[in-house]
């Protein structure tokens, strides 16, 4: 997605991940994946401590390795 | 006329997917007409005691539900809701404005209910919200108006309605 249009209009608390628009949270059937990003941008709500602040996410697309979230439940 | 419009309209999101100095450079030139205070809330419930609404703006809605209008040049400000126990089979996308194969295969790319769910089960939050909101993006002039003033408050008072907690804002 497009961290500038965050910047110039910030919802409370933002999280960035640079993937494509149309697959913000990883590939068609990457449920590890998806699950990562998604677990991940809710932890933003202990995260980001200031309004507008953009909490930007380590992965990058396939080069990353994703921990399942479910895996420590 | 119509249908070149349409496909004009999916060339530019194509092209914005492919090519991301298209997105980064509309960003620095757009200007909202609404600007302010940024809006916030501590966290005062517990992610995994809460209950959690995903909002998203890529165009998502029941398949027997309006299609979002793609007519008009503005968007469309108008939301659809979406029951969260809803099936993948029973939504579809309406959005010219991005590319939205991949999410066609799988709308977890885009608005994650499934894997919000599967979240859910293991404890990792409180629970899935009753109902989620599938608005577009690509909203401007008065469209952005009607979206601050009408649309954005109406999903509010729903969500809250419902008791939802937290809300994720998943973009197309």
């Amino acid at each position: 997605m497009v961290r500038q249009a965050s910047e110039r209009s910030p919802a409370p608390r933002n999280v960035f991940v640079p993937f494509r628009l149309g697959q913000v949270f990883g590939e068609p059937g990457a449920e590890v994946q998806q699950r990562a990003v998604l677990a991940v941008a809710l932890g933003a709500l202990l995260h980001v401590q200031a309004p507008g602040a953009i909490l930007d996410l380590p992965y990058r697309w396939k080069r990353s390795v994703y921990r399942d979230p479910l895996a420590s439940a | 006329m119509v249908g070149l419009r349409r496909s004009w309209q999916r060339v530019l999101g194509a092209l914005y997917g492919r090519l991301p100095v298209l997105p980064t450079l509309a960003a620095r030139r757009w200007r909202s007409d609404e600007s302010g205070e940024i809006p916030w809330c501590p966290a005062r419930v517990r992610v995994p005691e809460a209950s959690v609404a995903l909002v998203t703006s890529a165009g998502v809605h029941l398949r027997h539900d309006r299609p979002f209008d793609m007519m008009n040049p503005e968007g469309d400000a108008s939301f659809r809701v979406i029951p969260g126990d809803t099936a993948a089979r029973d939504l579809t996308i309406t959005h010219d404005y991005y590319d939205h194969r991949a999410a066609d295969r799988d709308l977890n790319c885009v608005f994650p209910l499934a894997r919000l769910h599967e979240l859910a089960r293991a404890g990792w939050i409180g629970r899935v919200a009753p109902r989620h909101i599938g608005t577009m993006g690509h909203i401007l002039g008065d469209e952005e108006r009607r979206l601050v003033g009408e649309t954005a408050p109406a999903i509010a008072r729903l969500l809250a309605a419902d008791g939802v907690h937290y809300v994720l804002a998943t973009p197309g």
